[in-house]
């Protein structure tokens, strides 16, 4: 079938919007009418290259923040059917390889096959320009900034049908990679002081989880403005413009005890920059680096003596350290009942032909997140 | 060395007797002892334990353990006080220092108390036993009679000389019947909800018993980001502040709060179970484990007849759905980091206590204040000494 898709052809060039062919599901694989997508910023590393060498080759389809309606199925496929809703895991879930099967199925050893943007099930492409060449998927083989694509049934979860598809498809990335960061990853207790740096689409959602955790003392860092108002209205209890006023203010946030939970959440990751909020935290404070840093920046700026003499733990995590299968209904249910805020997080949304104003606005600083909403005939 | 103190004491000389107000002498403490001047105890349903005899060790078995008679005893281990004298060698707290009771002492010292479980302190092992906690003899006589302290605190005395391991200093400008619920209840039920059950965002919880234990099962949970926070008692007041304190939901029996428990969880039932009847029967686990879904967890707070050693568990679905039964004192907390802290958030406003006290009242009124609890008037009545 024919459909439109916005194409990434060379680094640090606009998205292209394109008709593109995309071939019927094989076996395995799922046809689904995309509704609307998340702009996230790691489709904007991509666009850099920050992400040069873990992703796809171009030319490539972004998009892995998505939700949308299934319109067929491949052969051997269970777990959904025409018609069913279902938001994008941006890792998959198999549910059988040892990390998924031991509760960890943000690393799904199938993820490893995502950064070839080709199909999980054989390897090859669904996705055609109008000359024909092969078009990959850029970020989790998913393809969101196109109104239809073809998946593997591993990264499609299932959810009901009265959810709003313009939120739910937050919950494939953003939401739950935040909140997951602070409820799961930094493991936030009742009464912990904590702090994060980056309010974007995933810090913001990191204070929102921090909070429901019971954390008594939220620190949002941003040096924008609205970004720090909006972190308010998420749940944090103080803002700082930046790790040095923070650091400035520890007296007063934390009774110079230090944070007990460290939550990174920037645009792009900085070995500098991590190497500031170590200070942040204090004894046995874990320091959670969600935000992506550059794949060829092989330095960060810790000194190492304090891992050993504080007991400072330093914890990457992807996905928030969340289950797809288990969280994305999990959190569309806390929405539904009113605890999780995801109105809030969309700021402006766009056709796909907006999609490179979209992320002008966000790197603007204007953007809590932007959506790309899609109409169909 | 200062002189022995004579006050007054609320005694209990009997199961099934009445408070009995009498003059206590207190002598003064030898090394590693303070002498607390009582400002504020709860009326906590531990100490009813005392008159109903669920906690009192049959006259045959203390008498088989080479033991003394159980009473008198002077009850009461939920408080609040000034510090008004210290024997040699207390570092920790000074003459004029506000302190919160700590029924289970905690030394800092033993292997429970250095590896994190202040609440399984060593030095608590006597805490039902005759004589002080630092060398076994006796601080406190009514007319020359010895008379032993509930839990070597006995906040039903104006004064009483414990253990520095039984108080934790706390800030002076916090009021101090806030201080008295920390010491005991609330930590107790907040600690059963957040570190014992271990309430996770977005976990279904189910709170059987709103008293002063349960309604802080409650708050725990609902700060932990508990999705669901099922409340049951039989009481309707309970039931209300229930609602005022985080519940979700109420039910007046585990009965009425099964089907409705299934039906909102879609079959799962719930995460974590946390039981806090003022009584604990056996009978009562067999609908506390149900209501837990698979791999949930059930809480174990109340207390029960001490004698009693049966209770209904259907073991077959304990093993199939992976549920485990867990006990606590405390709510598994620490004394000494985690009363400061509770109080902190409540300066933040971010724990309730003030709305826990329903009724104060003075020393003499003590019958009055437990006769409310047993009406269930009360969440928690508290004393307030003169």
């Amino acid at each position: 079938m024919k459909t439109k898709a916005a194409i990434l052809r060379a680094r640090n060039t606009p998205w292209s919007v394109e008709e593109i062919e995309l071939d019927p599901p094989k076996a395995g694989e799922v046809l689904v009418k995309i509704v609307a997508s998340g702009m996230c910023h790691s489709d904007e590393h991509l666009m850099t290259g920050d992400l040069e060498g873990a992703t796809a080759p171009l030319p490539t389809i972004g998009g892995h923040e998505g939700a949308g309606v299934v319109l067929e199925v491949g052969p051997g496929v269970f777990s959904v059917a025409p018609g069913d809703h279902v938001v994008f895991g941006f890792v998959p879930a198999c549910g059988r390889c040892p990390s998924s099967a031991s509760g960890h199925s943000n690393l799904c050893d199938l993820g490893a096959i995502t950064a070839t943007g080709l199909q999980l099930s054989d390897g090859t492409s669904r996705h055609h320009d109008k000359d024909g060449n092969d078009l990959t998927l850029a970020i989790g083989a998913l393809g969101t900034f196109a109104h239809h694509t073809v998946v593997h049934e591993a990264s499609c979860i299932k959810i009901d049908k009265d959810l709003p598809l313009d939120k739910a498809c937050l919950l494939g990335c953003g939401v739950v990679t935040g909140w997951g960061s602070a409820v799961y990853a930094a493991d936030v207790q009742p009464g912990d002081m904590v702090a994060v740096v980056g309010c974007g689409g995933i810090g913001s959602n990191a204070i929102q989880g921090a909070k429901m955790a019971g954390a008594s003392v939220i620190a949002a860092i941003d040096p924008v403005e609205f970004k720090r108002e909006k972190a308010m209205e998420f749940g944090a209890t103080h803002t700082h413009a930046s790790i040095q006023d923070a650091m400035a203010a520890l007296g007063d946030t934390t009774w110079s005890r230090g944070f007990d939970k460290v939550i990174m959440t920037c645009g792009v990751g900085n070995g500098d920059v991590l190497g500031e909020a170590f200070w942040l935290g204090g004894k046995r404070s874990k320091i959670v680096v969600t935000n992506i840093h550059p794949v060829g920046e092989a330095s960060i700026a810790i000194p190492a003596v304090f891992l050993t003499v504080f007991e400072k733990q330093l914890i990457g995590s992807l996905f928030g350290s969340g289950n797809p299968r288990k969280d994305i209904p999990r959190l569309l249910e806390l929405y539904t009942q009113g605890q999780l805020d995801l109105d809030g997080l969309v700021t402006r949304t766009y056709p796909l032909e907006g999609i490179n104003d979209g992320y002008a606005a966000m790197n603007a600083g204007e953007n809590i997140r932007g959506v790309l909403v899609y109409e169909h005939d | 060395m200062g002189e022995s103190r004579k006050c007054r004491a609320a005694v209990l000389r009997a199961v099934g007797a009445q408070w009995q107000i009498e003059e206590l002498t207190v002598d003064p403490p030898v090394a590693g002892e303070v002498v607390v001047q009582w400002k504020v105890a709860g009326l906590c349903h531990s100490d009813e334990h005392f008159v109903t005899g669920d906690m009192v060790p049959p006259a045959e078995m203390l008498e088989a353990a080479g033991m003394p008679p159980f009473f008198p005893v002077i009850a009461g281990h939920e408080g609040s006080g000034i510090v008004v004298e210290v024997g040699p060698g207390v570092t920790s707290v000074a003459v004029g220092d506000h302190v919160s009771a700590s029924f289970i002492p905690s030394c800092g010292r033993c292997r429970y108390c250095s590896s994190g479980r202040q609440n399984l302190c060593d030095a608590g092992a006597g805490a039902m036993q005759n004589g002080q906690i630092v060398d076994g003899t006796t601080r406190h006589w009514l007319n020359g009679e010895p008379v032993k302290l509930m839990a070597k605190v006995g906040t039903f005395a104006e004064y009483t000389c414990v253990s520095e391991a039984s108080v934790i200093k706390v800030d002076a400008d916090l009021p101090l019947d806030a201080v008295a619920l920390v010491s005991c209840g609330v930590a107790t039920g907040w600690g059963s909800a957040t570190k014992r059950a271990d309430v996770r965002p977005g976990d279904t919880v189910v709170v059987v018993g709103i008293g002063g234990i349960g309604i802080n099962a409650v708050q725990g949970a609902a700060m932990a980001g508990a999705k669901r926070v099922i409340a049951v008692d039989p009481v309707e007041f309970k039931r209300e502040k229930a609602m005022e304190m985080g519940a979700t939901h109420t039910f007046a029996s585990m009965e009425e709060a099964f089907p409705v428990v299934a039906e909102l969880t879609w079959g799962q039932m719930a995460d974590k179970v946390i039981m806090t009847p003022g009584v604990l029967y056996g009978d009562m686990m067999q609908l506390g484990t149900a209501l837990a879904g698979k791999g949930g967890t059930i809480v174990v707070t109340a207390i029960a007849p001490i004698t009693q050693t049966e209770s209904s568990v259907n073991l077959f679905e304990l093993a199939m759905y992976n549920k485990e039964i867990k006990g606590t004192i405390f709510g598994s907390l620490n004394p000494r980091s985690d009363i400061p802290n509770l109080l902190g958030l409540y300066r933040e406003g971010q724990l309730k206590l003030d709305e826990l006290i329903t009724r104060r009242y003075t020393l003499d009124q003590i019958n009055e204040g437990y006769e409310a609890m047993r009406q269930g008037e009360n969440i928690r009545g508290v004393i307030v000494y003169e």
